[in-house]
């Protein structure tokens, strides 16, 4: 049954005509239109900045794109630092009681109060270190001949529902890593 | 110029094919051009510098005391106020959004805001003081009411320090500092 379906089909394929061609005008303004909205709506990004997956940016009415620098993920479960995960953090006791989930660093993560995560604090410096010795090599230089002083810049990316005990233990920590300003990022709202 | 009736009759009415295929191979590929280099997700950047404790050398340099914009964030409200007294102080209550949850009044901050502009012009520092549970999304949301300028507020002249020319303000308070980062709340 199936031999003699293919051998029909075959012949029903033979009936096509040899000048038969296909039209392709219609197709074509559909590209158009295609490519007229994307030039319309096309934006490129000069930085590198990638995200994790599940993260909410909270949305900004700023229009500062920002720079290539050093970049910092906070999501409500952990911590990455240039694409490493540095801390985990730990589900409070409240989903328990069937609210709504918190996230909280680990005690032995943290010193000086509660205040510096370890763990980020070495990340942060070996990243400084890192940024200085390519500094020292580097031919740029100031008008007195020295290396560029390290520009101390961290970008934050965090989900909107991190909360800001946990977000000012990071600024901390990377303050007390020498870093001097903070990039937060968020969605550009649609203008 | 109109041909005469013996030519028209002559004219060449056969089929024009244009091969539209290598077009429709451009058109494709810069399609897929675009589309990988475009960038869907459009980041933007809210910067806020260290807080720096200041000298009382410096401080008592100072010919009459700072401003020092202080913003704190409540449970229920929103204070302005100024550690010198150089304003009064302003509370803004919370509202609902449209899930009825409370959240900061922003629109009420930012006119807030753009009056004590009007009368510090030159003034750019905002120091902000949420709370530990306040989340990152109102955090942004605050710096925003409290940096942009919409295109409708009125304009403010400021001075430009370094050319001494006065130009419309672009900003309301660009440095927003975090205040409290040592933890001085909870």
């Amino acid at each position: 049954m199936a031999f003699r379906k293919s051998i029909r089909s075959r012949r029903g394929r033979r009936k096509i005509h040899k000048d038969f061609e296909l039209q392709l005008t219609s197709m074509m303004d559909i590209l158009v239109i295609i490519l007229v909205f994307l030039l319309k709506s096309y934006s490129t990004s000069t930085n590198s900045f990638s995200t994790v997956p599940g993260i909410k940016l909270p949305i900004s009415k700023t229009d500062n794109s920002p720079p290539d620098s050093l970049h910092l993920i906070i999501t409500p479960q952990a911590i990455t630092f240039e694409s490493n995960r540095i801390v985990e953090f730990v589900q409070t006791a409240d989903a328990l009681n069937g609210n709504e989930p918190k996230y909280d660093l680990k005690t032995e993560d943290t010193d000086e109060n509660g205040m510096r995560i370890k763990l980020l604090f070495s990340a942060l410096e070996e990243a400084r270190n890192k940024a200085e010795a390519l500094r020292q090599k580097s031919p740029a230089r100031d008008k007195d001949g020295n290396p560029l002083p390290f520009d101390g810049i961290l970008a934050i990316q965090a989900d909107k529902a991190v909360k800001y005990d946990i977000l000012r233990k990071v600024m901390y920590t990377a303050g007390a890593a020498q870093f001097r300003v903070f990039r937060m990022l968020a969605m550009k709202q649609d203008q | 110029m109109l041909k005469r009736p013996s030519s028209r009759r002559r004219s060449n009415h056969s089929e024009v094919n244009v091969n539209l295929v290598p077009m429709l191979d451009a058109l494709v590929t810069m399609i897929s051009f675009l589309m990988y280099t475009m960038a869907f997700l459009s980041l933007t950047m809210v910067e806020s510098p260290l807080p720096m404790v200041s000298s009382e050398e410096n401080q008592q340099q100072l010919k009459e005391p700072p401003l020092q914009l202080t913003l704190t964030v409540n449970e229920n409200d929103l204070l302005i106020w100024s550690p010198f007294d150089r304003i009064p102080q302003t509370t803004i209550p919370n509202t609902t959004d449209k899930d009825g949850n409370p959240t900061p009044d922003f629109l009420k901050l930012h006119d807030a805001l753009l009056e004590i502009k009007k009368q510090f012009p030159n003034e750019t520092k905002l120091v902000l003081m949420p709370k530990a549970y306040s989340s990152y999304d109102r955090i942004i949301g605050l710096i925003d009411a409290s940096q942009h300028l919409e295109k409708t507020d009125p304009v403010i002249v400021v001075k430009n320090k370094e050319t001494g020319v006065d130009e419309p303000a672009k900003t309301l308070f660009s440095e927003v500092v975090f205040g409290n980062l040592l933890g001085d709340d909870k």
